[in-house]
């Protein structure tokens, strides 16, 4: 079977330069806004998955599912800071579990307006375990003990007081920034501090979680059974990995379902000026239909030429839209995470997910959009069409 | 060009030239012409192709202006009017056939009649009496309701003349009117001009180079590049 | 001006009208769905008062005040009545099926929300019995609560020592006049929660999460907020004090810039739209040019045929946003329950209506206007040359 020359297609596109143009920068802009939202909820899904360690345990108080829920009393996380046998210990015997506060803080964003920042106090043996995790790009680490704290990178743009040197109050108590520190996951949204000295000004004698590195060989479900049932201090334990995947669930799932909701009800739009571009090329080259007809070649071809046609209108609009959301790569943003109520800062993601999407959609548009013409143009007699033409 | 009775001019045109400028180049497509016509004549303007005879229809009819000259035509200096007045004034005086129909392919024959008559103040009723009126007079009064796409050639060109005529101008023109006919048709389109010059008093004027539509026109004018080569049968 | 023409150029080709009028239609249904999003946003904010503020923590939204708090406030001149309001975090049957529940004073909090309207049950019972609570009308037609029922509620904050769910009699299902808060929530007696906690079979933060004042008649609100703020500045707890518009402002403002994001997903459906469009009007221009220059033969002015054409756009563009703004009113009620609590008050609003119709009218008039443009460069003459 003779298949009809790309070449006639591509031309045909080029000659009816200005409906090309248009229909393709209209399916342009619609896959540039689909793949914008899906690029945003890539961007915080990204952090939230890059940030958890599989080795490290959360324990939180049984039926929290954030830390915010969570409380332990000294007497309790003493217990589990120092008696969990699946806890890896340090060269010089001590265990790697430290014990942790959180709590959302209201300050001041740059541009205007409050948010709740997340305000992390830790005990030493934090910094010990996210020795690899953390970076200090300036400054230094806090001093355990004292008034100090260091900040994470992001907030250093988006909140007010967060550079070297300057103060943010707690409550009453004023506390310096001597560092600012980045990650890969959340923490660099956070602002670090002495556990003490912050569970002092903020009136909390209460600690919320403790974290803790797992031996290499612990069976995480078994530890997780037995510490739910565990006489003394019953704590429900999770690997950080999967804590911070439940804390993504509002807005992943939120920006997801409008990225399909926008998909959809645009998507159609699309289709339909698609239908509308190549039902008018159909009309204006019936003549050269009825030629091909005439030279022999199949329906079958004709259809498949067509359908061609609307495929690299769909394609090209596609790249088109591509092109337009590039730019958004790397901006950054903020909301607020619904589960902890805490700000959150993260950066517009073009994953390779997004580029897969994008393409998949605008072929998918490309191919429902000529379905019909490609049909008519299909089902046309040759005799009649060189008689309309 | 002569004229031995006393009737009135209704086309003067005086030392009129028209030239374009393509390609670096101008072109003369009608140089220095004199042209009369009176009133209830038929006349058949013919020449080869190029030699002008279409912008002279142009002119005429006020959808062109000349480079230089004088354009009279009933009663008006076309070359004076702006073109929303030559708008005007086209309406009111000239009716025109083309040799490819031009119907608005959307409209019925009835409604195609009656689109000149929208451009005066004449009620609907008024208007579709008109048109009906018209209809008949060229033979189509059962094909009112009819889309072009559904009649012949010969009808379309018919219900076209119908259209020239609905608002009673002094002038018709018609530019290659059978061209686009068969043998038959072509006779009965050139049949309705002669009788509605005729019975109606209207002027006609044919551009063509089919000669058998010229045998039926009054006498027959030539063309060739842009000025007159000789004169035919005078009427 | 032939004014039957611009009809019947519309319906020459059935299927790309009624693809464009879709299209449109679609698009304009999208823009009034996101305008009201953002609008609703703002709902809590609009209909608040200037006669109830309430204080909070200045440090965080999750500290509790100090229950020392209450008497203070309520000795300070100007404030007729105080309130405390919990937030209670629980859940029910299961964590995903959320709506809120607070803790409040009873009588207080009822007095000073006249927009408040009970419908079905005792508002009596609820002042006077430990653990009787209100039920907005939406959850209680959502999970079949009726008065009477007894309502279970896992606390996650709050955790009854002995295991068990915390249970709430129904003593009343609430309306509201207007969107100052939603009919969602589930309201109880504070005393209850502060009772378990002092009296140890529960467990959680003490004080409560914030306290509503109702100022007395003619009292000026910046000023008492002022006033309060200045009581608490050396502690125990700072606080800050708002009105309640200010209040509701800054759980919009939490969720980041939504007004901008919306904008911008709006901005290319606009643009997404409004090339389609063009692009049917100018394919459309191009096959009419030949019936314009005929017009403009017969005498027809320049305008009437310019008119035809931007004509077309125009009618195209009522239809498709007529349909569109028809559907985005019928679909809202239906939209407005999907989306529930998180954007109370959702509504089309005659606001977002007439500018759907001013922006279906533009995108017809410059549509329509560049085809109609293109004819008056062509002149009549140009009929005579392509009559063939």
């Amino acid at each position: 079977m003779q298949l009809v020359p790309f070449s006639y297609n591509l031309r045909s596109l080029l000659v009816r330069r200005s409906t090309t143009l248009l229909t393709v920068v209209s399916i342009g802009a619609t896959v540039a806004v689909i793949s914008g939202v899906q690029a945003l909820q890539q961007g915080f899904v990204t952090i939230f998955e890059n940030g958890g360690r599989t080795d490290v345990a959360v324990f939180l108080r049984p039926g929290a599912t954030t830390e915010n829920q969570s409380g332990f009393t000294r007497s309790s996380a003493d217990v589990l800071l120092k008696s969990i046998p699946e806890i890896a210990l340090t060269d010089d015997g001590r265990p790697l579990a430290s014990a942790e506060n959180y709590m959302a803080v209201r300050l001041f964003k740059v541009g205007g307006g409050e948010t709740n920042v997340p305000v992390r106090g830790v005990q030493p043996m934090t910094m010990t375990i996210r020795a690899n995790d953390l970076q200090i790009l300036e400054g230094r680490r806090f001093e355990p003990g004292t008034d100090e704290i260091m900040v994470g990178e992001k907030l250093t743009r988006r909140i007010r007081g967060c550079q070297l040197g300057e103060v943010i109050r707690l409550n009453t108590v004023p506390f310096t920034v001597v560092g600012i520190f980045t990650d890969e996951g959340t923490f660099s949204s956070e602002i670090w501090g002495d556990l003490e000295r912050m569970g002092d000004a903020l009136q909390r004698s209460v600690y919320n979680r403790v974290i803790g590195v797992l031996r290499p060989d612990v069976d995480v479900p078994a530890l997780i059974e037995a510490q739910e049932n565990h006489p003394q201090v019953p704590a429900s334990v999770m690997t950080e990995a999967d804590y911070l995947m439940s804390q993504t669930g509002m807005i992943s799932a939120t920006l997801l379902g409008l990225g399909a909701f926008l998909a959809v009800i645009m998507g159609i739009a699309a289709v339909f000026t698609t239908t509308t571009t190549m039902q008018a090329a159909l009309a204006a080259r019936t003549h050269e239909i009825g030629i091909l007809a005439c030279l022999g070649f199949r329906p079958v071809s004709i259809l498949l030429s067509f359908l061609f046609e609307s495929l690299v209108l769909g394609v090209l609009g596609g790249l088109v839209g591509i092109l337009l959301t590039l730019p958004l790569n790397g901006i950054e943003t903020g909301t607020t995470n619904m589960v902890t109520f805490t700000e959150v800062a993260f950066a517009f993601r073009i994953t390779p997910q997004v580029l897969g999407t994008a393409i998949l959609f605008s072929i998918l548009l490309g191919l429902l959009g000529g379905a019909i013409p490609a049909f008519r143009a299909a089902r046309m007699s040759a005799v009649e069409a060189l008689r309309r033409g | 060009m002569s004229s031995t009775t006393a009737t009135r001019a209704v086309v003067d045109l005086n030392g009129v030239t028209r030239a374009y400028s393509r390609g670096g180049e101008r072109l003369v497509v009608l140089d220095a012409l004199d042209f009369t016509i009176e009133e209830g004549d038929r006349v058949a303007i013919m020449g080869p192709s190029g030699s002008g005879k279409t912008t002279l229809l142009n002119l005429i009819g006020g959808l062109d202006k000349p480079g230089s000259g004088s354009v009279r035509v009933a009663g008006e200096e076309l070359t004076e009017l702006s073109p929303p007045e030559l708008a005007r004034w086209r309406a009111g005086n000239v009716g025109i056939v083309f040799q490819g129909f031009n119907l608005i392919p959307v409209l019925s024959a009835q409604e195609n009649v009656e689109l000149p008559l929208l451009l005066t103040r004449l009620s609907r009723s008024e208007r579709r009496a008109h048109a009906a009126h018209a209809l008949e007079l060229v033979g189509l009064a059962d094909r009112a309701s009819h889309r072009p796409g559904q009649l012949s050639g010969g009808q379309e060109q018919r219900v076209a003349i119908a259209r020239a005529i609905v608002s009673d101008p002094t002038l018709i023109l018609a530019d290659e009117p059978t061209g686009d006919l068969d043998r038959a048709s072509a006779d009965s389109v050139m049949a309705l001009l002669a009788r509605l010059n005729e019975e109606l008093g209207k002027t006609v004027v044919i551009v063509t180079h089919d000669p058998l539509a010229a045998a039926s026109a009054k006498r027959s004018v030539h063309l060739d590049k842009g000025r007159w080569k000789s004169d035919g049968e005078g009427a | 001006m032939p004014i039957r023409l611009i009809f019947r150029n519309l319906l020459r080709h059935k299927l790309r009208t009624a693809l464009t009028v879709g299209s449109l239609a679609i698009a304009v249904f999208l823009l009034c769905v996101l305008r009201a999003l953002v609008v609703s946003l703002d709902a809590g904010v609009r209909n608040s008062t200037s006669d109830r503020l309430i204080v909070q923590s200045a440090v965080s939204l999750f500290v509790n005040l100090p229950a020392s708090y209450l008497g203070k406030l309520q000795a300070v001149e100007g404030v007729d009545s105080v309130a405390r309001l919990q937030w209670f975090g629980g859940y029910y049957q299961d964590p995903s099926s959320f709506f809120a529940q607070f803790g409040v004073d009873p009588e207080e909090f009822l007095d000073m929300y006249p927009e408040f309207k009970i419908v079905d049950g005792s508002r009596e019972r609820f002042l006077t019995e430990r653990t009787a609570c209100i039920v907005g009308r939406q959850t209680a037609d959502r999970y079949g609560f009726k008065v009477g029922d007894t309502v279970p509620i896992i606390g996650t904050i709050f955790q009854r020592l002995d295991g068990t769910p915390w249970e709430f009699q129904v003593a009343a299902i609430y309306e509201l006049d207007s969107i100052v808060w939603d009919e969602t929530t589930i309201f109880f007696p504070f005393e209850y929660l502060e009772e378990s906690l002092e009296g140890g079979t529960a467990s959680g933060p003490p004080g409560s999460g914030v306290i509503y004042m109702h100022l007395a008649e003619g009292v000026n609100p910046v000023n008492i907020a002022a006033e309060v703020d200045g009581l608490f500045e050396n502690g125990p707890q700072r606080v800050q004090t708002t009105t309640e518009a200010e209040f509701n402002a800054q759980f919009v403002s939490m969720v980041g810039n939504i007004p901008f994001f919306v904008t911008t997903i709006g901005g290319g459906v606009l643009a997404a739209i409004l090339l389609a469009v063009i692009n049917t009007m100018l394919l459309s221009g191009r096959e009419q040019r030949h019936d314009m220059g005929v017009l403009k033969a017969l005498g027809f002015s320049d305008w009437a045929v310019f008119g035809v054409m931007l004509g077309q756009g125009v009618v195209l563009c009522v239809l498709g946003g007529g349909v569109g703004i028809g559907l985005a009113q019928l679909s809202s009620p239906e939209i407005a329950k999907l989306l529930g609590t998180m954007f109370p008050g959702f509504e089309m609003t005659s606001e977002i209506l007439t500018s759907a119709c001013t922006l279906s009218l533009g995108i017809g008039l410059l549509s329509g206007a560049l085809p109609a443009a293109a004819t008056r460069k062509l002149m009549a003459v140009d009929a005579f040359r392509r009559g063939a």
